[in-house]
């Protein structure tokens, strides 16, 4: 109800404002005086300058009334209204046909015209003023545009000014006539002009400057002609400031106007395109959903969002609440975004919670703009990927877990190994040991029978030590961990129950889960050969980039079953296995 | 004879040093790691040295490094590696590494005592002692085409005999036939595997194990 309210009422808004903008507009056309005597206005002095001051007037609030639509640019659409009523005001304030008051409102408004400019031009894109130093800077130009404004209307007469020409005949808000107080005023204003129309002008070519690359497209559009209606001002107060009796005809007067009028229109079409854009980013960004949904290739929004948003370097994090960390589109852990060097930090919510954060040049965007400009539909597509992200996080969480049980199983192996052999296997030994020395004692002693008896005990322990040895080596071929991975392929060949033939022996080393990998692949490769009738197996090993590559080849029989142990083996380890009807081949990552 | 024994598992290293004592072999000390083995040789410099492989700190090859440390230090004093494994990657290595001099060993197999002594005095001749397990286990090893197959079986015998190390007086005193006999044996293999003729006896083991090794 409240939003149907609020929704009505916006439009109700909306309506008066354009009609009220529409009217003003034909009201100018119709008031703006054409060629002819007296004099009262550039717009008569020719039609040059009647297009000239016309075009401007209206691109300003044609600009307006486009912005004020957009969500992302109602503050600059205002501004440009305002702007572009207030550009009118010297010819209101030259009709010479028409009422006294709208004369009089119009004088008081010129100084207003100046201060909406430099307020436009220095908020421009966002609408919001980013620092305190242009923030002080134009509450200072209304302060002097309205000082001299409202002072002038009520001091100034204007048939005691003797530089008057648009009107000096009416002040309807005239209280107290005090020439001197007038000709103050009018030289506080041209200082203020002066100073507003350089400092507009510094701004301006300073933005641009230290702009990025993507924050200069967006701005220059609106900063350049900026610069140049600032210097243009400047120049005006410049001029009068020399000659007081400003002439409309004369080519100096004549030729500032031009250029004013000029550059007002194009910043105002800077303005137009500004908003174009922010339309059409929506209507990408709004797209982008729809693609998301289609295709979801992990990254996609972000390209999608700097292509459109104009920031190449624009970054999505997002945040997983489960473990509490961001990650990007593939589910890599990321470092909390923060904002630094031109950069900013733009969370974007969905249903009250966080779901990702976009870093972006703080240039190009304020947070809100971003936050309005990537809108509600793409924020189901940010919804979207950061779901696909946290799958992929858990993915790889999955991956690593894997990885972790494999190395926790190998390193126990290699303990277990190790405590047979300094433990049962010791013990067996020198049991061993001791049957012997009992033996030779009753041989010397010449009980013949003990000794017998003793002999066979210690076969049996020699029996058990070379069986524990094999358990041993099954559990774990200390050979790999200590000489590597080609001297235990040599081993494993020698005691293959079929001929096993080893390519070009690598002797690098490599990280123990690797060569673990590598070892089990060759030797359940060569189990897998046997089973299947093989006559023969060639292993080769090739190191290739940041991989190691073990291909067997053998003649046995088409294999049945799939290799589903050492699939899941190498799988842990991030690595692949391709088994064709006899051979395989397996890829090791190794850094 | 005097040995230095090496063990970092104190029962092993005595019942070898119990069964040296039943024997003329006097044991002058006993190590318990590689560092201090290398001392104890330099102190009381005996004849040779019978080393574990695998002792602290890594439980690696710790015995192998050490028998290079000794060897380096005092070439006449022989070393006798003793393993619990049989890796002939592990006796290649120490056959590269030391011309003459040297053994390698299965534990198991020195509880035939005079398997060890006859072991320890042929190093100390500067012959090489290769166990005969990884002998057989290479030659058990499986062949798309035996070359072995072509050899009598005296003639693997003799073979076997010369991969352990054995000099050809050695082998006839163990087969009971003329050295001359075995000479004309040994010709005939290296001849029929195209090995190289006639290496000096050290080289000749290293070299019919690399032949073992290789061929498939």
């Amino acid at each position: 109800m409240a939003l149907a309210l609020s929704g009505s009422r916006a439009w109700i808004i909306r309506t008066l404002l354009l009609g009220s903008a529409l009217a003003y507009g034909l009201a100018a056309i119709v008031a703006v005086p054409r060629a002819g005597a007296p004099l009262t206005t550039y717009a008569g002095a020719s039609s040059l300058a009647y297009a000239a001051d016309l075009a401007a007037g209206l691109a300003l609030l044609g600009a307006g009334l486009l912005a004020s639509t957009e969500a992302g640019a109602r503050r600059l659409g205002l501004l440009a209204l305002a702007a572009g009523a207030a550009w009118f005001a010297p010819d209101w304030d030259g009709w010479d046909k028409g009422p006294a008051l709208v004369r009089s409102i119009g004088a008081l408004a010129i100084p207003l015209f100046l201060a909406l400019l430099f307020h436009l031009v220095v908020s421009h894109p966002g609408g919001r003023l980013s620092s305190r130093f242009t923030r002080g800077a134009v509450i200072a130009a209304y302060l002097a545009a309205g000082l001299v404004g409202v002072g002038r209307a009520l001091f100034r007469d204007p048939f005691l000014d003797p530089y008057c020409w648009r009107n000096c005949l009416d002040n309807s808000l005239l209280v107290d006539p005090q020439p001197g107080l007038a000709r103050t005023l009018d030289g506080i204003w041209l200082g203020s002009a002066l100073a507003l129309g350089l400092l507009l002008a510094a701004i301006c070519a300073g933005r641009l400057l230290a702009g990025s690359g993507s924050a200069r497209r967006v701005l220059w559009p609106v900063l350049v002609p900026g610069a140049l209606a600032g210097a243009a001002e400047a120049a005006y107060a410049v001029a009068l400031i020399r000659t007081p009796l400003e002439d409309p005809d004369g080519a100096g007067f004549a030729s500032i106007f031009i250029v004013r009028s000029f550059s007002v229109t194009l910043a105002a079409l800077g303005v137009a395109w500004s908003v174009l854009r922010i339309r059409r980013t929506r209507a990408a960004v709004s797209r982008l959903a729809a693609e998301v949904g289609e295709a979801p290739q992990p990254g996609t929004l972000r390209a999608a969002l700097a292509s459109a948003l104009g920031d190449p370097s624009l970054e999505v994090a997002y945040w997983l609440p489960d473990t509490g960390r961001f990650v990007d589109a593939e589910g890599g852990a990321v470092r909390p975004p923060a904002p630094g060097e031109g950069r900013a930090v733009t969370p974007i919510v969905r249903e009250g919670l966080p779901v990702a954060t976009v870093v972006h040049d703080a240039a190009l965007l304020d947070g809100p703009g971003v936050q309005e400009e990537i809108g509600a539909a793409a924020r189901l597509a940010v919804e979207n990927e950061r779901l696909q992200a946290e799958v992929l996080a858990r993915l790889e969480d999955l991956r690593a877990s894997r990885a972790r049980i494999i190395e926790t199983g190998d390193a126990e192996r290699r303990r277990l190994e190790r405590d047979l052999h300094d433990g049962a296997q010791q013990r067996l030994l020198a049991l061993s040991y001791e049957l012997r020395l009992a033996r030779a004692g009753e041989e010397a002693r010449g009980d013949a029978g003990l000794a017998r008896e003793v002999a066979s005990a210690a076969e049996e322990a020699e029996a058990a030590l070379g069986e524990l040895r094999e358990l041993a080596h099954g559990i774990h071929p200390a050979i790999l961990s200590e000489a590597g991975l080609a001297a235990a392929l040599a081993t494993l060949a020698e005691d293959a129950p079929l001929p096993v033939e080893l390519g070009e022996p690598t002797p690098r080393r490599y990280p123990p889960p690797v060569e673990t990998t590598a070892y089990v692949t060759v030797s359940e490769a060569i189990a897998d050969a046997a089973r299947r009738g093989a006559s023969f197996v060639s292993v080769e090993l090739a190191h290739e980039d940041a991989t190691l590559a073990v291909t067997v080849r053998d003649d046995g029989a088409p294999r049945g079953a799939e290799l589903v142990h050492l699939e899941d083996r190498l799988g842990a380890v991030g690595g692949s296995l391709e088994a064709g009807r006899t051979g395989l081949r397996a890829e090791i990552p190794c850094g | 004879m005097r040995v230095v024994v090496a063990d970092d598992v104190m029962l092993t290293r005595e019942g070898i040093v119990r069964l040296l004592a039943e024997t003329d072999v006097e044991v002058v000390a006993e190590a318990d790691d590689a560092a201090s083995l290398v001392s104890r040789v330099r102190a009381t410099r005996p004849d040779a040295a019978i080393v574990d492989i695998r002792m602290p700190p890594t439980h690696t090859d710790e015995g192998l490094t050490a028998a290079a440390a000794i060897r380096e230090e005092h070439a006449e004093i022989g070393v006798l590696i003793l393993s619990q494994y049989i890796e002939a990657s592990y006796a290649m290595r120490l056959l590269e590494e030391h011309p003459g001099g040297v053994g390698y060993l299965l534990k198991e197999r020195v509880f035939d005592v005079a398997v060890l002594v006859d072991a320890l005095r042929r190093i100390c001749d500067g012959e090489t002692v290769v166990d005969p397990t990884i002998v057989s286990r290479l030659f058990a090893r499986r062949r798309r085409e035996d070359p072995l197959e072509e050899l009598t079986s005296r003639e693997r015998e003799v073979l076997s005999l010369v991969a352990e190390g054995l000099s050809n007086k050695a082998i006839a005193a163990r087969l009971f036939v003329s050295e001359r006999t075995v000479e004309a044996h040994v010709k005939q293999i290296f001849l029929k595997l195209s090995l190289d003729a006639n290496p000096e006896s050290h080289r000749r083991v290293l070299a019919v194990l690399a032949y073992l090794r290789a061929a498939i």
